[in-house]
């Protein structure tokens, strides 16, 4: 369903002009998503270190990261080299391998998210519950909270996905595909960050 | 001779119609994409949630009449809620959109000589984000309103049974990214969108303050965000890294909204420094003294502001190298602070000072504002601090700075720039009357409360001791005063809709590009992108008797600014 907007006026003079300033408006929007999680790295961080613990952090029975979450993570990376590619391959006119890439991005981000929700029952089925301890709770919302941003970006991603079917962007300023680019491998950084943050959770 | 043309602003005789008659019909409005409208709409939904959060305000004061209960019907509890729902309404409906997104929308496209912002449909996507984030607010108080005060402080807000907190989250939440997505909006238009020969340092210093706080918005809204999300997450499930009884940490909510806050209340007082910034100048008919400084100070307070946040801690046990720290820091921010205020004194020094509503706006704020940042100084005094902090004395701090300073800045703008959002004039009689009631008003309400607070009135508190009731009344008496002030605001504004004189283009002698179009401008701004030079230099202004208005003379024009305005002449 398209909103039927009133007038429009393009406020750019073409489409360099507009694309260089929706890429600045891209990063912005990177620094505004790293600036949310990075906050929530920190929280993390202050909790784990406070010298004023009760019970230990890590609660008994936990066996540590689950180790599904180390092919996870090779998925996202895949994928988000795939995402490159697809975008090398629009820059260099090659449409239809471009197409087969975006195909495969998407696959693997399917993958990162299955994997993702293997992570969670294996814990859950080790008895680490959400409302158990700070640790669980932690784990599922840093976790699930980057889930939910990967699960956003399959809007963009299909779009992208159904575009290139068509051989739609052009060399020169292949507007869509560049700016979705972007997203995915922000995704790709902050979930590096994250696992890299839980895995010194782990270390006592 | 030429100087009969320019006369004529740009497009006037061309184009009959202008950018409210362009389109007719409610569905013009809801979906339109002129920034123009989506500001007019921003500040008409801003100046009502500014009613709502004054009638409030009233009852607060109403209620602090007498100790004890002094309206039938509020106990303590409903007490709280209506200073909860009184600070949330107006810091996150009122000042933080007022100035960036009412005004700043409408005005900021014109100055640059653009067509528009950058992103058009993210920005009525963000009007949008503000109005459900509005209603979700407002909405807490249908299903239980809530008491947390506006801070939402832990463990009281994830413990407290008001059902309203959980509605009221989300919706500060959700305004949140209206906010981020105006900045991003405005920060990428300033950087893309500026028309030749508009170098950085030739921008008005409305757009410096703008863009200024427009990185504070996309740097501190997104922890504001994660930092709700979190206090969500952990009053609907009971668990959270607040919560001490599981090794969490209640203090490290302060960390958290103060990071955001202490920024934030720079995201309200710097648009408005931009606003007086060209009030001052244009209405004192000079140029403005110290660009450079003035300009670079907001980039510098923008930077600070993100380093100071532990001030508003000080009494939160923690460590002593840290408070120290903070101190000393806070200490810094008044000099950019300072640079501002004694560059617009010389400007105003041997100026040819109009003292109309606007100039009387401004100079409201130049003493308000003096006296709201010094005893800022007070406070980031460790030692005071430990004495004051939760006291009167900070809440009349705060109320200098931010209705005393923003908000009265940004009803100076809404003056300023009132004949080029609707055409009409208002009555400068009326106009000075009733700033120097609501200027009356505010000194009679919030000095006060300096004597209140450093005698040890404690803040939010419905009872009180006997002794502290003739400030209380006083205070009391002297918002009332103000509400008068602002009533008599509401109705000259909204007659000069009907009756006003039709505004010139150019009504105080500015030199910035939105003077160069019509009023109100036409719905596309300029016909084809102006040229600038220098937006303070009035010497080439003078009174026209035909045009009741300003005009500029290339005959007086020492810089080639007139260039694009023969240039726009088809
Ligand atoms: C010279 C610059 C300033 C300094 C040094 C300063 C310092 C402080 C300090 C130390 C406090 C904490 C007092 C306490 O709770 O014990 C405070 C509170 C506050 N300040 Fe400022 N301030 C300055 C400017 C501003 C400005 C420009 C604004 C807003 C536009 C502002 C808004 C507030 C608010 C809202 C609070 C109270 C928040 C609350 O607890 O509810 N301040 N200020
Ligand atoms: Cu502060």
């Amino acid at each position: 369903m398209a909103i039927k907007t009133q007038t429009f006026i393009d406020p750019f003079q073409g489409t360099p002009q507009r694309f260089a300033a929706t890429v600045l408006g891209m990063w912005v929007f990177l620094v505004v998503v790293a600036m949310l999680f990075l906050g929530a790295i920190m929280g993390y961080l202050v909790v784990r270190v406070n010298p004023n613990l009760e019970a230990p952090f890590i609660p008994e029975g936990a066996t540590g990261l689950p180790v599904s979450l180390v092919f996870s993570t090779i998925a996202l990376m895949a994928s988000s080299y795939s995402m490159h590619q697809a975008t090398l391959h629009v820059r260099q006119g090659r449409p239809q391998e471009a197409h087969w890439s975006m195909t495969i991005t998407m696959l693997l981000a399917c993958v990162f998210l299955a994997l993702q929700v293997f992570a969670w029952v294996t814990l859950w089925q080790q008895n680490v519950l959400f409302g158990d301890s700070l640790y669980a709770w932690s784990f599922y919302v840093l976790t699930g909270l980057h889930a939910l941003h990967v699960l956003a970006g399959f809007v963009p991603l299909i779009r992208v996905w159904r575009k290139t079917a068509r051989g739609g962007y052009s060399k020169q300023y292949p507007e869509g595909i560049v700016y979705c680019e972007m997203y995915w491998h922000l995704l790709g950084a902050i979930w590096l960050a994250l696992y890299f943050t839980l895995w010194l959770g782990m270390r006592t | 001779m030429t100087t009969i043309n320019l006369s004529q602003p740009l497009d006037t005789a061309t184009r009959p119609d202008n950018y409210l008659t362009h389109t007719r019909g409610f569905m013009s409005w809801a979906f339109t994409l002129d920034h123009k409208r989506i500001g007019v709409m921003y500040m008409v939904s801003v100046l009502i949630s500014f009613f709502v959060g004054g009638v409030f305000a009233l009852l607060v004061r109403t209620e602090l009449l007498t100790p004890g209960q002094t309206i039938p019907g509020v106990t303590a509890d409903v007490y709280n809620h209506f200073f909860t729902l009184h600070g949330a309404i107006m810091v996150f409906l009122v000042i933080i959109p007022s100035i960036p997104a009412a005004l700043g929308n409408f005005i900021m496209p014109i100055m640059l000589g653009a067509k528009d912002v950058a992103f058009p449909r993210l920005n009525l996507f963000s009007y949008y984000l503000w109005l459900f984030g509005a209603l979700f607010t407002v909405s807490s108080l249908l299903l239980g309103g809530f008491d947390t005060g506006w801070t939402f402080y832990t463990p009281y807000s994830t413990t407290t049974p008001a059902g309203g907190v959980i509605p009221a989250l989300t919706g500060v939440f959700i305004l949140g990214f209206s906010s981020i997505f105006t900045g991003l909006n405005f920060i990428v238009t300033v950087h893309k969108l500026r028309p030749p020969g508009m170098t950085w340092f030739r921008m008005p210093l409305f757009l410096w303050a703008i863009y200024a706080t427009a990185i504070i918005q996309v740097l501190a809204t997104p922890v504001l965000g994660i930092t709700l999300l979190l206090l969500i997450v952990e009053r609907a499930f009971n668990i959270g890294i607040f919560d001490p009884s599981m090794g969490g940490d209640p203090v490290l909510y302060q960390h958290f909204f103060w990071f955001y806050s202490h920024p934030a209340v720079y995201i309200m007082i710097l648009p408005a420094m931009g606003i007086i910034s060209e009030l001052i100048s244009v209405h004192a008919h000079r140029h403005i003294f110290g660009y450079k400084f003035i300009a670079l100070s907001s980039i510098a307070i923008a930077i600070f502001s993100f380093l100071v946040w532990g001030h508003h801690m000080f009494t939160s046990g923690q460590s002593p190298l840290l408070n120290t720290l903070f101190s000393l820091i806070s200490f810094s921010v008044a000099i950019p602070s300072a640079v501002k205020v004694f560059n617009w004194m010389s400007t105003l020094y041997k100026g040819n000072i109009v003292l109309n509503t606007p100039m009387l706006y401004a100079l409201s704020f130049l003493v308000l504002f003096t006296i709201g940042g010094l005893t800022g100084i007070h406070l980031a005094t460790l030692n005071t601090d430990v004495h004051l902090h939760d006291t009167y004395f900070v809440v009349a701090h705060f109320h200098y700075v931010m209705m005393g300073s923003a908000l009265i800045g940004m009803i100076g703008g809404l003056h300023h720039w009132w004949p080029k959002m609707t055409g009409r004039m208002y009555n400068e009689n009326l106009g000075r009357i009733a700033c120097i009631i609501v200027f009356i008003g505010f000194n009679v309400t919030f000095f006060t409360q300096f004597f209140l607070g450093s005698q040890g009135m404690p803040r939010r508190y419905y009872d009180y001791l006997p002794e502290y009731q003739i400030y209380h009344v006083i205070s009391t008496i002297g918002s009332y005063i103000m509400a008068s002030g602002f009533l008599l605001t509401a109705y000259y504004l909204l007659a000069s809709l009907f009756g006003g004189r039709i505004a010139p283009a150019n009504p105080w002698g500015g030199r910035s590009l939105e003077w160069q179009c019509a009023s109100p401008p036409p719905f596309d701004n300029f016909a084809t992108q102006p040229r600038v030079g220098d937006c303070y230099d009035f010497t080439a202004i003078r009174w026209d008797e035909k045009e009741q208005g300003y005009v500029t003379d290339p005959a007086l024009d020492s810089t080639k600014n007139s260039q694009f305005a023969a240039k726009n002449l088809h």
